[in-house]
C-alpha cells in the first residue's frame, strides 16, 4: 500500500471532525472520496497532508509512518496536497506559482521537462504565463494549483475539491486532466463533491458521512449502490 | 456540485480589470516608475543609480535656490539639516528592516523598537569605558583604567545580541499568527525598555551610558557629535550596502518561500516550505538591521538612556512600513523619510503635527490601503483577500 490511514481521529479545538478513518490508496490507483458538505472531506485531505496534526490513529506512506511529520517534511516524502478553491498564491504569475512547485528540488533539467508537462497538459497556463495567480477565472487557478503540485513530481497526488465552484464545461475538462494525469503513473486520491464524476473516473472510492467512512467500493460499483445515487446523485 | 453557480469562474475577471484601472493614487493612473526603469538597458541603469546616489551624497551641501527649500534650517529655530538627513537614513535602515518582517514574511512585529534599543545599548555597554560592564571587567583582568571594546568589535556583538534575542522572542511566539504575535511582540519592545531602565548594573539605569564609541575616524573629530554630515555619509554607505544585501535576499529562495507563507501559509507548507524556519530567519534577520541603526544612532548621540527607546516609536516604524507600501523597499524608505523629514521641515506647525499624522494616516488608509508606493504582489494579495471576503459573505 501506498498510504495507509489507520483510525486517524482529527479535532478542531474540542470539535471532533473526524471519528476514526481508515482508508487506503495502492500504487497507481485512482480513489475517490466523496461525501456531503462537512462529511469531512477537507478534513480528511489536511490529516494526510499534514496541515492539521492527528489526535491519534496512525498514517503509513510508502510503509513508513509519516503521522508525527509536518506538511512540509511529507511533501518532500512524495505527497502533494492540492489545497481546495482559490489555493494558488495569488501575487505570483503562473511561472512563479509552477516553480514554487518545484521548489524542493535540485535537478534543472527535469524541472524544465516538468513545465513542459504542465503546459502540455494545460496550454491555458502557458498563454498566461506572466498572468498573476490571483486575477486568473476560478478554473485557470484550479489548473494552475494542479500543474503546481505535478511540479513536486509526488508520489501520490491529492487533490481537494477540483471542481469547486466551476462551470459544467470545466469540471469535464479537469477531470480528463486528471485521468490523463493518472494514466501518466501518477497515484491520486481526490476528494469530490461531484460524486459522478468522480466515481466514473475512480478505480475505487469511499463514502464519508460525518467523520466516518460508511461505504467503499469500486467506483462503478457506488455508482450503481441505490443509496448512493439517492443520496449523491439524486438519482431515486 | 458547489451551489455557488457554475457561471462563477467567468464572474471573477470582470472586476478585476477595473480593479486595475484604478490603481492609481486618488484616481490617477498609476506612473509605474519602477517598471520603465526596469525596462531601461543597464547602460542607462548604471548612470541613472550613481547620480541618485551622488545627489544623496551631495544633499547636506544644497543651497541652491530653489532646491534649497527642503533645508531643515533655513530659519531660527530650525533643525540642524546635517542630522536630520541622518535620523532621516537610520530610519529608512530601520523600514528596510521591518519590511523584511512585515512586508516579506508577512509578520505584524509591534516590538522593533526592542531590537533598536538592543543594537544601541549593545555598542553602550561593551564600547563605553563608562558602562558598569566595562569598568566590572577592567575591574577583573586588572585592564587599565579606560579600557572598552573597540568600536569593531561592537558590531559583531550587537548583531549577535540582536541575532539570539531575535530568534529567542521568535522561537516561542512565531507559532502565533496574526493579532497575537503583534501582542507578543509590543510586549517585547517593553520588556527591553523597562529592562534597560531597571538593570542598573548593565544600563546604568535611567542615567544612561554616556561615551558610546565612534567609528575608526579618518581625522581627528571626524566623527564627533555636531559632524552630522560626515555621520549622515557613514549612514548613508550603510544604508546603501544594506538595501543591496536584502534585495539579492528578496531575490533568493529565502525571499521566495517568505512570499509564499505570505501569500498563504498552508499551499506555502504543502510545497516544501518550512514556515516555521523561515519567519525564524526574517525575524532575525529584521532584528539585526534594528541592531544596525540603533548602533548607529547611539554612536552618534555618544549617549544612550532609556526613554530614547519608547513604545511609540515601534508604531511609528510600523506606520512607516504601512504608509509607504508594505513589501516594496522604495515604498517603505519613502515611509520612513516622509514619516522622519516633514515634522522637522514644518517645525513652524508643530503644535498641529498630531492632527496631521492622523489626517494623513486615515487619508492614506482610505484612498490608498496598499500604501503609497505598493508592491505590487501585495496589491494583488490583498484583492485577493477582499474577493474572499466577499465570496464568504455571499455563502452565508
Amino acid at each position: 500500500m501506498l498510504l495507509k490511514l489507520e483510525d486517524v481521529v482529527l479535532n478542531y479545538g474540542k470539535i471532533e471532525a473526524l471519528h476514526g478513518i481508515s482508508l487506503e490508496v495502492a500504487e497507481g490507483e485512482v480513489v475517490a472520496l466523496i461525501g456531503a458538505n462537512g462529511a469531512g472531506k477537507t478534513s480528511t485531505m489536511r490529516a494526510i497532508s499534514g496541515v492539521r496534526g492527528l489526535s491519534s490513529g496512525r498514517i503509513t506512506f510508502n510503509g513508513e509512518d509519516v503521522s508525527k511529520l509536518r506538511a512540509d517534511q511529507r511533501m518532500r516524502k512524495g505527497l502533494c496536497l492540492t489545497p481546495e478553491g482559490r489555493g494558488v498564491f495569488p501575487g505570483m504569475t503562473v511561472t512563479e506559482n509552477l516553480d514554487m512547485g518545484a521548489y524542493t528540488r535540485k535537478d534543472k533539467a527535469n524541472i524544465a521537462e516538468d513545465f513542459d508537462r504542465v503546459f502540455g497538459l494545460f496550454p491555458r497556463l502557458k498563454e498566461r504565463r506572466k498572468q498573476v495567480g490571483g486575477t486568473m477565472s476560478g478554473g485557470e487557478q484550479q489548473m494552475l494549483a494542479i500543474g503546481r503540485s505535478l511540479m513536486s513530481r509526488p508520489k501520490l497526488l491529492l487533490l481537494d475539491e477540483p471542481s469547486m465552484g466551476l462551470a459544467p464545461m470545466l469540471i469535464q475538462q479537469i477531470f480528463s486532466i486528471i485521468s490523463e494525469i493518472a494514466e501518466q503513473g501518477t497515484t491520486i486520491l481526490v476528494v469530490e463533491q461531484n460524486a459522478k464524476q468522480a466515481l466514473s473516473r475512480a478505480d475505487r472510492a469511499y463514502v464519508l458521512e460525518t467523520g466516518r467512512i460508511v461505504k467503499t467500493g469500486t467506483g462503478a460499483a457506488l455508482l450503481d449502490d441505490p443509496s448512493v445515487r439517492e443520496a449523491y446523485l439524486g438519482v431515486a | 456540485m458547489s451551489d455557488r453557480g457554475g457561471d462563477y469562474s467567468y464572474t471573477t475577471e470582470g472586476p478585476e480589470v477595473a480593479g486595475d484601472r484604478k490603481s492609481g493614487f486618488m484616481g490617477l493612473p498609476a506612473l509605474g516608475i519602477a517598471d520603465r526603469f526596469a525596462a531601461l538597458p543597464l547602460w542607462a541603469k548604471v548612470p541613472i543609480v550613481l547620480a541618485l546616489v551622488s545627489f544623496a551624497f551631495y544633499l547636506p551641501f544644497l543651497t541652491i535656490l530653489p532646491f534649497a527649500y527642503v533645508r531643515t534650517d533655513l530659519s531660527s529655530g530650525g533643525s540642524d539639516w546635517g542630522g536630520v538627513l541622518f535620523v532621516v537614513v537610520i530610519y529608512m535602515i530601520v523600514a528596510i528592516g521591518l519590511n523584511v518582517v512585515i512586508g516579506l514574511a508577512g509578520l505584524l512585529d509591534l516590538g522593533y523598537i526592542g531590537f533598536y534599543a538592543l543594537g544601541a545599548y549593545s555598542v553602550a555597554i561593551f564600547g563605553s569605558p563608562s558602562s558598569p560592564v566595562t569598568k566590572l571587567i577592567a575591574e577583573k583582568f586588572g585592564l587599565s583604567e579606560g579600557w572598552a571594546v573597540p568600536f569593531a568589535l561592537c558590531i559583531p556583538i550587537a548583531l549577535a545580541i540582536a541575532l539570539i534575542s531575535g530568534v529567542m522572542l521568535g522561537a516561542p511566539t512565531l507559532r502565533l499568527r496574526g493579532d497575537y504575535l503583534a501582542i507578543v511582540t509590543m510586549g517585547f519592545g517593553e520588556i527591553i525598555r523597562i529592562l534597560s531602565r531597571n538593570v542598573d548594573a548593565v544600563t546604568n539605569g535611567p542615567a544612561g551610558i554616556i561615551g558610546v564609541p565612534r567609528p575608526p575616524e579618518p581625522s581627528e573629530n571626524y566623527f564627533s557629535s555636531i559632524e552630522s554630515a560626515h555621520w549622515y555619509w557613514l549612514a548613508l554607505a550603510v544604508l546603501i550596502l544594506l538595501m543591496f544585501m536584502t534585495r539579492r535576499l528578496e531575490d533568493s529562495r529565502v525571499g521566495r518561500g517568505w512570499l509564499a507563507i505570505r501569500e498563504d501559509e498552508d499551499a506555502a507548507a504543502v510545497m516544501g516550505v518550512n514556515a516555521f524556519k523561515f519567519k525564524l530567519w526574517a525575524f532575525a534577520i529584521g532584528a539585526a538591521l534594528g541592531a544596525i541603526a540603533g548602533l548607529l544612532f547611539a554612536s552618534k548621540q555618544a549617549y544612550v538612556e532609556p526613554t530614547g527607546f519608547a513604545l511609540n516609536l515601534s508604531f511609528l516604524f510600523v506606520a512607516m512600513v504601512v504608509i509607504g507600501g508594505s513589501g516594496n523597499m522604495v515604498g517603505v524608505m519613502l515611509g520612513a523619510f516622509l514619516i522622519t523629514y516633514l515634522p522637522e521641515r514644518f517645525r513652524e506647525f508643530q503644535d498641529w503635527r498630531p492632527f496631521a499624522f492622523g489626517v494623513a494616516m486615515v487619508l492614506v488608509m482610505v484612498l490608498r490601503p496598499q500604501g503609497l508606493v505598493p508592491s505590487r504582489r501585495r496589491a494583488k494579495e490583498f484583492e485577493d483577500r477582499k474577493h474572499e471576503a466577499e465570496e464568504a459573505a455571499a455563502d452565508v
